[in-house]
């Protein structure tokens, strides 16, 4: 018995606080966006905040530019990651020395800077002010620090798009690379003795074995993309924000009446994570992403 | 060890339930007395207590003014530990609360909390604040002016004695003395201004604290005075028609701002860093002595000044309050009188400190006292206290507040 259950006992407070912490809060904003709040004697359940929401002009710019952002952040994470990993697995097969693991490790490291202080130094650099602008103008490219174009706080959203490409790629490739180290050495060989050349070799190997697991690190780009704060707060617009801005603006800047609003643009949210995370969920298990390919 | 581990989760759900269903008796009939009883028996029930102090902690030298000024002398002189906590923003002290009071929570964590404005009102409206108790405060009695508008008043919601003046500021607009000599002084002067200096000057988005107080500027400015807004929102007529010179102004300059107003500054800090950059000319501050101390840093130039309106600008006090549900009341009461004397004003007022304008009335100090606080060194980019105190407004109540924040996206960000 003890045994049996052990295992399940062992995982329970990490289980209980992930059900307490994160359904509770999902849950509490679930019924508060249905305008259900005791503290301030609202005890009603309805969908007025809702219909709110889906008719306000602010919400479908804002839902535009979220999947504007995140598609294009996931595709160019994508293309980046996917040439990184590429690269480095190619020269991991020319080396004989530790130097493919020097450039692994330097490639890996935007995953250890947290997404707020990447957002910072897009800003510090790419500013009309910042770093990048006033060498420019030193160094006489441009002649005024205005004449360098507005790359942050742009209302297209391209300082969040570079931001999560920069941030991101390694990620990309972090996930293709356990797969694209499978492939044997020998594999190489027999495709040379048959007259590929480097180009056939990835187009016709290297390409399909990591396409599964790339489309996934893709997806998993787009939904936290999606949904994440604080890189388009820092380097967003005042109008239109990305969702989770909106949801902040209308949570920060009404009375507690105004809070139904808010949660529901975040339950909604959620419900569209929670979506594509199920279709990731579906192609991941049709494809055996992990193991390369079915 | 393992079991440890297995228990804590069902302790913490145990306990969790255990707490929200105590009723707090005993609680109460300590809270009475402290309300009622001598001064020293409030002073002997505090000692040994350990008093959480929720407050904004973005600052650094307000952080430092509480741990290296405050807490050791409230160690010292009562055996009280005083332990700070930084929130990002008031406002999430009143939303815990808030959930506290839905879970019946009733021996809470937070013994003092920093708040003004907006955030007492909604404390306020909601019962989380505990009682009448600053008639109770030695140092209340002595050196506040209780009947002042800006004590007995936050931004028009009466006090009531549930929150102690603790500090009050002022808003200046900023400005570097080598390129903008002769900065405007209204609102038509920046109008002005800002059409001749295109790209020059932006303020933050609202909801910013920093941002919101400038276009109550405006407000003021265009409509006619400040007079008119007495009545709750509610209640003065024709509220939308008198807001729309402020829009008017708001939509005519923003062509002319940073950016050509297509985007505005998320919060001040970012608009700090346009200014410390070069990319703007002006900033602007609820602090009067902030850019002073921006200037000690070196993140600003040397030449940096601050200055007002003609007609005025902003001015608040922020209060310190003890929730409904504190623990610790007595420790509470005796660290906030002692936050109260004019030795911790004093020193909170000097820039190497914190640079914040004292809550007390000025004629009650002694003339020693007096004389202490005028020799203070606010630093050049300061301006002189009477300056200061010659040019103030009153604030705007938080009904208003929330109703211009909410038009600023719709009239203004969205146009």
């Amino acid at each position: 018995m003890w045994r049996k259950s052990k295992p399940y006992l062992l995982l329970l407070p990490a289980i209980a606080t992930i059900v307490l912490l994160f359904f509770g809060g999902l849950f509490d904003g679930l019924l508060k966006s249905l305008g259900y709040f005791p503290a301030i004697g609202e005890t009603r359940l309805e969908l007025t905040a809702y219909a709110e929401v889906v008719q306000s002009d602010g919400f479908w710019e804002s839902l535009e530019l979220t999947l504007r952002v995140a598609v294009l952040s996931s595709i160019l994470a994508g293309i980046l990651g996917g040439i990184l990993g590429v690269s480095l697995f190619l020269l991991n097969e020319a080396s004989k020395t530790g130097q493919a693991r020097v450039w692994h490790r330097l490639f890996q490291l935007p995953l250890t800077i947290p997404h707020l202080v990447g957002g910072y130094v897009v800003v510090l650099l790419f500013m009309q002010s910042g770093l990048l602008s006033k060498l420019l103008a030193s160094l006489g490219v441009i002649d005024e620090l205005t004449d360098f174009p507005v790359l942050v706080n742009d209302p297209f959203g391209w300082g969040i798009i570079l931001t999560y490409a920069w941030k991101e790629a390694p990620f990309v490739s972090l996930l293709i690379y356990p797969v694209l180290s499978r492939i044997q050495r020998s594999w190489r060989d027999v495709s040379r003795v048959f007259g590929a050349e480097k180009w056939n070799f990835i187009r016709e190997i290297v390409l399909p074995v990591m396409l599964p697991s790339w489309t996934i690190a893709v997806f998993i780009v787009f939904v936290f993309t999606f949904s994440a704060f604080e890189v388009p707060f820092l380097l967003g617009v005042t109008y239109p924000g990305m969702l989770p801005v909106y949801s902040y603006q209308l949570y920060t800047s009404g009375t507690f009446a105004d809070r139904p609003e808010a949660l529901a643009v975040n339950i909604i949210l959620a419900a569209l994570t929670i979506a594509l995370g199920l279709v990731i969920y579906y192609f991941s298990k049709r494809w055996q992403v992990w193991k390369g390919w079915a | 060890m393992k079991i440890a581990a297995l228990l804590a989760p069902a302790v913490l759900v145990f306990t969790l339930g255990a707490c929200a269903g105590e009723t707090g008796n005993g609680n109460a009939q300590d809270a009475d007395t402290l309300l009622t009883g001598e001064w020293p028996s409030v002073e002997s029930a505090a000692a040994g207590q350990e008093v959480n102090m929720y407050m904004w902690g973005g600052s650094d030298s307000i952080n430092r003014y509480l741990d290296d000024w405050v807490a050791p002398r409230m160690k010292e002189n009562y055996d009280i530990d005083l332990n700070r906590v930084p929130m990002n923003d008031a406002q999430d002290i009143i939303n815990q609360l808030l959930d506290e009071k839905s879970v019946g929570k009733t021996d809470g964590s937070m013994d003092i909390i920093w708040i003004n404005g907006e955030n007492f009102k909604a404390a306020k409206d909601n019962g989380l604040l505990w009682a009448d108790f600053t008639g109770q405060l030695p140092n209340y009695n002595e050196y506040v002016d209780s009947d002042a508008p800006e004590i007995a008043e936050d931004f028009g919601e009466p006090v009531e004695g549930l929150e102690a003046p603790w500090g009050q500021a002022q808003f200046v607009f900023v400005h570097d003395e080598s390129k903008v000599a002769s900065p405007p002084t209204s609102m038509a002067e920046l109008a002005g201004w800002v059409r001749e200096n295109p790209g020059q000057f932006t303020y933050p988005a609202m909801p910013d604290f920093t941002g919101s107080a400038f276009i109550r500027h405006v407000l003021y400015e265009t409509t006619g005075g400040h007079e008119q807004y007495g009545l709750p929102a509610d209640e003065i007529e024709d509220l939308e028609g008198r807001l729309e010179p402020m829009w008017e102004y708001l939509n005519d300059i923003e062509p002319y701002l940073w950016r050509e107003g297509e985007t505005y500054p998320e919060s001040l800090a970012k608009l700090d860093q346009l200014y410390a950059s070069g990319e703007v000319a002006l900033t602007m501050s609820y602090d009067p002595a902030l850019a002073a101390s921006e200037v000690l840093k070196g993140r600003f130039p040397d030449t940096t000044r601050t200055f007002l309106l003609a007609g005025g600008t902003l001015a608040n006090t922020h209060f310190l309050a003890i929730p409904f549900n504190s623990s610790e009341k007595a420790g509470a009461m005796v660290a906030i009188n002692e936050m109260l004397s004019p030795e911790a004003q004093i020193a909170k007022l000097s820039p190497a400190n914190w640079g914040d304008l004292s809550a007390l009335d000025p004629e009650k100090l002694s003339p020693a006292q007096q004389q202490a606080m005028n020799a203070v060194d606010l630093g050049a980019a300061t301006l002189s206290l009477e300056e200061l105190e010659n040019h103030r407004l009153p604030e705007l109540s938080a009904d208003y507040i929330k109703i211009i924040e909410k038009g600023w996206v719709e009239n203004v960000a969205k146009e």
